[in-house]
């Protein structure tokens, strides 16, 4: 997740003022995009152009999870009453979760949602799954050829691996490198020596939903 | 002998016939690029089809980068009513590296289940088990780059395409004759046709720009500092024509020299624009004139 442009977010609040922001201790933080220092530097920048930030609405946990955000949303409803919007400094979903709880208000994304992945160091992230609806990564060795091959390929790699790069940008590790070596190490070359069919689609065609079995 | 021709960046179709016109008589062959690098140029299929009209037989290519299967299926209904029958599939350098890195890339398919669909319409139905009406009956070909890695999966993508249904093969540029011949020991035992790529150089900088911006090059140093010498010291117009020789003259080597490796079995030129260095190239190499097939 990154935070959109400081400009892009004034002209989307445009016309609002009592604004509320919103994050979380989960991803929102570990992004650095939602926790409570980015929180804060966003009711800054706020102030600064005019507007008045009524407060923050911050979830241990994730604003994806809906009872914990409405619990939340309960304990600050005559903050929530009073807004005129409400920034919300997370994932998409999150935007969407609050939209839902309070349909009466607009809720604005001040983030723009990238990927799923790792975090190696503070502030580094690599993409790591697309949710591709069938995972593969028992027999590539734990890593994703869908995510990390630049054109997602299964019977990788291209002709454009070179000297273990991908040929998109000669600094990215070509995955499918990676998953020889590792393969190798494993003692399991054979799982990628036989020809990977052509794929079902449609397991990451949007909208998906999952309705689990109780248990 | 096969040769690679572009086509159109634009909507006038008499470029083809020009440039066809200029090396249909030394190659047997005519491959049409498809939107190399995601740089749109005219439809494939399309273009197969002038150079049809040509009297000549093209061979057309089809990247996985910029359509999905009903596309593939689609286009390959239509390739086969023009009476298009040769197909090279290949993946498609990413669009990230061409003029339009904008675009969202398709994939639904690698080049491998590409073949494998060609294949499997030819045995009359579509992916989804309907029958077709007029089962389409095509010549299947692939590349492979002898310098991509790591060598022994790039080898076994050769047996998996050969698996899949491709009968011949087009190999990217050599200019490292070693390290193709270490490639080929591994494909000589896969029995398949091999054409083995050739691009003439006609400057320094092209060598550069192809080291740096075309996926999966390797062109050695000495290669690099041949075209140099050969221009030292002379100037625009003089200087100009010296290196294309000497680029001309690496390429007949590397003609002469790859027609002697076991598993070779024809070349391909890909002009990249040079179209006019063909006809001399391949008379250079005495395979001009070609035979008669038919
Ligand atoms: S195969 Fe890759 S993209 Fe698909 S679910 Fe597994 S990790 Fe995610
Ligand atoms: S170089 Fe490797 S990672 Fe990059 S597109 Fe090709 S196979 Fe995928």
């Amino acid at each position: 997740m990154k935070l959109k442009p400081n400009a892009d977010i004034l002209e989307m609040l445009e016309g609002y003022e009592k604004i509320v922001l919103f994050g979380d201790s989960g991803c929102a933080q570990l992004c650095d995009v939602g926790g409570i220092l980015q929180l804060e530097a966003m009711e800054d920048f706020l102030i600064q152009n005019n507007k008045k930030v009524l407060g923050y609405v911050f979830v241990e946990g994730g604003l994806c999870d809906i009872h914990a955000t409405t619990l939340e949303i309960n304990d600050n409803m005559n903050m929530l009453r009073e807004a005129d919007a409400f920034l919300i400094q997370a994932c998409g979903v999150a935007t969407q979760v609050v939209t839902d709880l309070i349909p009466e208000k607009e809720s604005f994304p001040a983030v723009d949602s990238i990927f799923l992945g790792v975090m190696p160091e503070r502030f580094v992230h690599h993409e790591t799954c697309v949710m591709c609806g069938e995972c593969v990564l028992h027999l590539t060795a734990g890593i994703c050829p869908i995510a990390r091959c630049a054109k997602g390929m299964l019977n990788g790699p291209c002709g454009g691996s070179m000297d273990g790069k991908c040929e998109r940008d000669g600094e990215t590790d070509c995955v499918w490198q990676l998953i020889y070596n590792r393969l190798q190490s494993l003692g399991k070359l054979d799982n990628i020596r036989r020809i990977w069919g052509i794929r079902d689609r449609s397991l990451s065609h949007s909208p998906r939903t999952i309705i689990h079995e109780d248990f | 002998m096969t040769c690679e021709v572009a086509p159109p960046h634009g909507a006038d179709h008499t470029l083809i016939e020009e440039r066809i016109r200029l090396v249909k008589d030394y190659c047997d062959a005519i491959n049409i690029t498809d939107n190399v690098r995601g740089i749109p140029t005219m439809d494939s299929g399309i273009c197969a089809h002038f150079i049809l009209k040509t009297g000549a037989e093209p061979i057309m290519q089809m990247s996985a980068r910029d359509r999905n299967r009903v596309l593939y299926e689609s286009q390959l209904y239509g390739a086969y009513a023009l009476g298009i029958r040769n197909i090279v599939f290949i993946t498609g350098d990413h669009s990230l590296l061409g003029t339009h890195p904008q675009t969202k890339t398709v994939f639904d398919l690698d080049s491998v289940q590409a073949i494998q669909l060609a294949k499997h319409l030819m045995g009359g139905t579509d992916l989804s088990g309907a029958e077709l009406e007029g089962v389409p009956e095509f010549f299947l070909g692939a590349t492979f780059n002898p310098f991509a890695d790591p060598l022994e999966l790039q080898a076994w993508r050769v047996e998996k395409k050969r698996d899949a249904g491709a009968k011949f093969f087009q190999t990217q540029a050599i200019y490292d004759l070693e390290r193709f011949q270490i490639f080929m020991t591994k494909v000589r035992p896969l029995n398949v046709k091999v054409l083995a790529g050739i691009i003439p150089l006609r400057s320094k900088k092209m060598a550069q720009f192809m080291r740096t911006r075309i996926p999966g090059m390797r062109i050695p140093d000495e290669v690099v500092s041949r075209l140099e010498k050969a221009g030292a010291g002379l100037e625009s117009k003089e200087k100009k024509a010296a290196i294309c020789a000497e680029g001309l003259l690496i390429a007949e080597e590397t003609i002469n020299a790859v027609r002697n490796i076991q598993g070779v079995h024809g070349v391909h030129i890909m002009s990249v624009g040079w179209e006019e260095s063909i006809p001399g190239l391949v008379e250079a190499c005495n395979l001009y004139p070609r035979p008669i097939l038919r």
